[in-house]
């Protein structure tokens, strides 16, 4: 068994919950002051902004596939589905982002219920290879109407200068509090889940489907629910995502490299546990920055998109359980 | 030509180089399905095997004008030992189980080879000529690409020779074995190490083989590798992951469905009834037409 959730060590007892508490406050708290301090600048606070919006992003993927174990690496369509819906609600028909987050959070789900409808009874590989043909029939359909879409040019958002209706600013301050409330929602969730019926459910069946069946689980609502959540959480966070880029187009939406980036934080920090996508979503952007300044230096383009793959296939082949995974490891004395 | 006239040559164009096209599809395919077929791997990867064939006959053509068709061995050689090394490193821990980490390995295997692409070669499209591309045929009231033509004849003598190697060779007999029941052919005495390898090294050189017959008359770059990978998993899906004759015809219904859309609906929309037809049998037909009962 490898149900590891984070709360069967923290409540153990009551000095652990308040360490615990306390360690869940300090990234918080550096994360809030960060403007405040003097070398900050909006260089950083943007790099902050992209990593809390890839936390969350990571964490609504870790959903379906760390604590659901399904396989989905067609989640740029529901993070595409909440960047369209916001962006043409409100260039095409004024209506503002705070309406427009709510479209796109149902426009998932219902995508979310259908695409699980037809291919959640199969298992594993076909599953994945479902989501990858849906996230490119949705490249093709975006490209397909210009007018709605803007085609291969993308989306760009109207700009209306700082503006609380619409949901814009002039700088990246106001996002890094959006972002920062937008994980530790996620955050909450994810602890919400992993103690919750469902949650164990959804577990049980990523461990075994047929002894979860005998056990009276209905495995397939379990994993629709699963996936109609984490779907729902994707758009969301897919508004932020849009607020703060003001721009998508079908790559940057569907593309397979955009869905790597977004299961890359729970892998990296640990599938399955609700600190996983933050650290390694933390990770990412650290890493991500600091090959691009190198990138730029030696003038190598997707030098970024290598060490993506290199971190992948590091996860994968020596660390499955990610940071987190391995450090509750060791306090096991395992 | 009247209306009806006109639409019946206009479908039988596009079923007639649908076909032509779809037989590389098929070649294009048929490796990864072998290596699902033995090993259960689904080597995400592929794509980018056929791109580095596609860019083995590049350079072929542009730096020792060589053409690329006369090097179609040396390009599968290559592959091949390109293939054992990514299966000495990340596929032989995942032997068997077609699961989530796999995949992902695989997948981080494509963004590598990739990007090591793109730093070598440089991010622009490239092309490479042999002495059939830009050649055209009239066939009756049929135009075709004399590049297509053999491209065709080459996928389906390279499908027929792997058959021929895996129903009638003893090496052939063994990867079945080794497919069908793994312990019972250890216990036979079939060192299934080296045939998964082996086999592993046939899919790669495969992928390498198709791409550099593709590269005659389709211009690579770095990411063709993934642009060609939902076609080949849609191929190998319809006709039957693990079989090969399967994903070989799986490939020529791709080609069909694909012309048939582009020359009488609208060509920006070609793959889209392909995903939908992926879908479709995703839910209902997952081991295609001629795949196993695969998991």
């Amino acid at each position: 068994m490898n149900t590891s959730a984070p709360s069967m060590t923290a409540s153990q007892d009551n000095g652990g919950q308040t360490r615990a508490l306390l360690f869940a406050l300090l990234p918080v708290a550096a994360v809030a002051i960060l403007p405040l301090l003097p070398f900050v600048n909006d260089y950083i606070i943007a790099a902050t902004v992209r990593a809390l919006i890839f936390i969350s992003l990571g964490q609504a993927w870790n959903v379906v596939a760390g604590i659901g174990g399904l396989l989905s690496l067609g989640h740029g369509v529901f993070l595409g589905l909440g960047c369209y819906t916001t962006g043409i609600l409100f260039n095409h028909y004024g209506i503002p982002p705070w309406i427009g987050v709510w479209a796109g959070a149902g426009m998932a789900a219902i995508f979310a219920l259908v695409m699980g409808s037809m291919t959640l009874r199969m298992r594993g590989v076909f599953f994945a290879l479902a989501t990858v043909a849906m996230s490119l029939a949705m490249v093709q359909l975006t490209r397909h109407f210009v007018d709605l879409t803007g085609g291969s040019d993308g989306l760009a958002l109207k700009f209306n200068g700082n503006s609380w209706w619409a949901m814009q600013a002039r700088t990246p301050m106001p996002f890094l509090y959006g972002g920062l409330v937008l994980v530790i929602v996620f955050y909450a969730i994810t602890r919400w889940i992993l103690g919750s019926k469902l949650g164990l459910e959804m577990q049980a069946v990523r461990d075994d489907e047929t002894a979860a069946a005998a056990a009276g689980v209905s495995v397939f609502r379990t994993k629709l629910t699963g996936l109609m959540l984490s779907a729902v959480m994707t758009a969301v966070a897919g508004t932020l995502y849009m607020q703060f880029y003001m721009a998508i187009d079908p790559d940057a939406a569907f593309g397979l490299s955009q869905a790597i980036q977004l299961q890359l934080p729970a892998l990296l920090g640990g599938l399955g546990t609700a600190w996983g996508p933050i650290v390694g979503g933390a990770l990412m952007i650290f890493l991500s920055e600091v090959t691009n300044l190198g990138a730029t230096k030696l003038e190598i383009n997707g030098l970024d998109i290598l060490v993506y793959g290199i971190m992948l296939l590091f996860v994968v082949l020596r660390a499955p359980k990610g940071i987190v995974g391995f450090f509750m490891d060791r306090r096991r004395g395992r | 030509m009247g209306g009806i006239e006109g639409f019946i040559f206009l479908a039988l164009q596009a079923i007639v180089s649908g076909i032509l096209v779809g037989g590389v599809y098929g070649i294009l395919s048929v490796g990864l399905s072998l290596a699902f077929g033995v090993m259960r791997i689904v080597n995400f990867a592929h794509g980018e095997l056929v791109m580095y064939g596609m860019y083995a006959g590049v350079v072929a053509s542009k730096t020792f004008g060589i053409d690329p068709l006369l090097i179609l061995p040396v390009s599968f050689l290559i592959m091949a030992l390109i293939g054992i090394a990514q299966y000495q490193i990340v596929f032989r821990h995942f032997v068997g189980h077609a699961t989530l980490q796999q995949l992902l390995a695989a997948i981080g295997c494509a963004l590598v080879l990739q990007m090591i692409a793109q730093i070598v070669f440089g991010a622009d499209a490239r092309t490479a000529t042999s002495i059939f591309s830009g050649q055209y045929t009239l066939l009756g009231p049929l135009f075709l690409s004399q590049a297509q033509i053999v491209a065709f004849i080459i996928a389906v003598a390279a499908t027929v020779a792997v058959t021929v190697l895996l129903r009638s060779t003893a090496w052939g007999k063994a990867v079945r074995a080794v497919a069908d029941d793994l312990e019972a052919a250890e216990i036979v005495g079939i060192n299934s190490r080296t045939i998964n390898i082996m086999a592993f090294g046939l899919s790669a050189g495969l992928a390498g083989l198709a791409g550099t017959v593709l590269v005659t008359y389709f211009p690579t770059s770095p990411s063709s590798g993934f642009a060609l990978m939902p076609i080949i998993i849609i191929a190998t899906t319809i006709g039957g992951l693990g079989s090969i004759g399967g994903t070989f015809l799986g490939g020529i219904a791709c080609g069909v469905i694909q012309q048939l859309t582009a020359i009488l609906w609208n060509s920006a929309l070609q793959d889209v009834p392909l995903y939908i037809l992926l879908m479709l049998f995703i839910a209902y037909r997952p081991t295609g037409f001629f795949g196993k009962r695969s998991e």
